[in-house]
């Protein structure tokens, strides 16, 4: 039985991989209907639970579907889930990109590399804001924040001491009841 | 007057092996905690090793969020590809999924412990100010080699207000907003050409 259930989450995550635009966000819905209301692989309220955790847990909001695989059947369901959910996404990117590669050089694929330019940089301060405004940082949040954007501008500081301070920080405040 | 657009030109001229791939990004899966995971990449991939340029990198972020995927595995997958062919894409995606496999598994099972202590919550938080700023940061200084001309400047902060403070969706204002942003910056290259 787990082994048919295993494999229809497979078969549910691979078309979802290649319709996951803008990453995890927008496949949570059509998964939680699938799993919960269709295929009774869990309840409704375990499925909340793992939600939370995959908002936790860093890396991107697909994960879920790891913690769902694990549901199913253990380590090997959580595995293969995650490929089923990586792998057809990457594959595709793979061929666009090889086909982008034959042909760069050309004119019309010079001006779009410089063209794509302005298109990623609005994209990413949009992002910037999306998460800040979702996030409704407190005034300590956002002097973090620039703080942090500051050392990174004006250093090679890496990710690593800089995340370790903020962690030691947050939790210093919060000891003290601060935040 | 034109500065030239890439202050980071070198490019590398060994080919970089897939063991490098998979180290950088199993560093850069490792410190996606509190997000910001482009900036990261950018720091590891154009900064620090070298291995794009700017425009190289921007080009790959924008296909990268255009296809269906999560962006940061697609960048990855992406720069795998281009610097060490489909070994690298390989790697490079092993290399991004295995530390977040590993930490949500392990989250899972400390959640129901960590859920009762307001500690965690507030480390989280200050993760995420991190994973902001790495983010801010790669926008300042990708916005700073924009050819200083109205309209580059002005499709960058159009798709900014549509996107960002109107949410639109990203897919099809991006599909709308490249081909404007390639047929203006071939305009662009032309006048400059002639004179």
């Amino acid at each position: 039985m787990d082994d048919d259930k295993l494999l229809n989450l497979i078969m549910m995550c691979i078309p979802l991989s290649l319709v996951s635009f803008g990453g995890g966000q927008t496949i949570i819905a059509s998964l939680q209907h699938q799993t919960v209301d269709v295929q009774n692989m869990l309840s409704g309220a375990r499925f909340t639970d793992l939600y939370a955790i995959s908002r936790a847990a860093p890396g991107p909001g697909t994960m879920i579907v790891s913690l769902v695989g694990w549901e199913v059947s253990g380590l090997l369901g959580a595995v293969l889930a995650t490929l089923a959910i990586f792998v057809p996404s990457s594959i595709l990117i793979c061929a666009v990109g090889s086909y982008w590669q034959r042909h760069r050089g050309r004119p019309w694929a010079i001006a779009a590399e410089k063209g794509l330019a302005p298109v990623a940089v609005g994209l990413i301060f949009a992002g910037v804001f999306a998460v800040g405004r979702s996030a409704q940082f407190s005034p300590v949040e956002l002097a973090t924040t620039l703080a942090a954007g500051a050392i990174l501008l004006r250093t090679r500081v890496g990710p690593y001491p800089l995340l370790a301070a903020a962690g030691a920080l947050y939790f210093a405040l919060s000891i003290a009841g601060q935040v | 007057m034109d500065k030239p657009v890439d202050k980071n030109e070198a490019v590398a001229v060994q080919p970089v092996t897939v063991l490098e791939l998979l180290t950088s990004f199993l560093r850069l899966g490792a410190s996606s905690f509190g997000g910001g995971m482009t900036g990261w990449t950018h720091r590891e991939i154009v900064e620090r090793r070298r291995w794009l340029t700017d425009s190289e990198f921007l080009q790959t972020l924008t296909i990268a969020q255009i296809m269906p995927g999560a962006n940061p595995v697609n960048l990855a997958v992406y720069i795998g590809l281009k610097l060490a062919g489909l070994r690298g894409a390989a790697a490079a995606l092993l290399g991004m999924i295995m530390p977040a496999f590993l930490a949500i598994l392990a989250l899972s099972f400390a959640y129901q412990q960590l859920r009762s202590y307001p500690e965690a919550q507030a480390v989280l938080r200050g993760l995420a100010c991190v994973g902001i700023a790495s983010s801010l940061t790669m926008g300042i200084k990708t916005a700073r080699r924009l050819k200083a001309h109205v309209l580059p400047v002005g499709i960058a902060a159009g798709v900014f207000l549509l996107v960002g403070v109107l949410r639109w969706p990203l897919v099809p204002v991006a599909l709308g907003a490249i081909p404007v942003s390639v047929a203006a910056t071939f305009w662009l290259e032309r006048k400059n050409g002639r004179g």
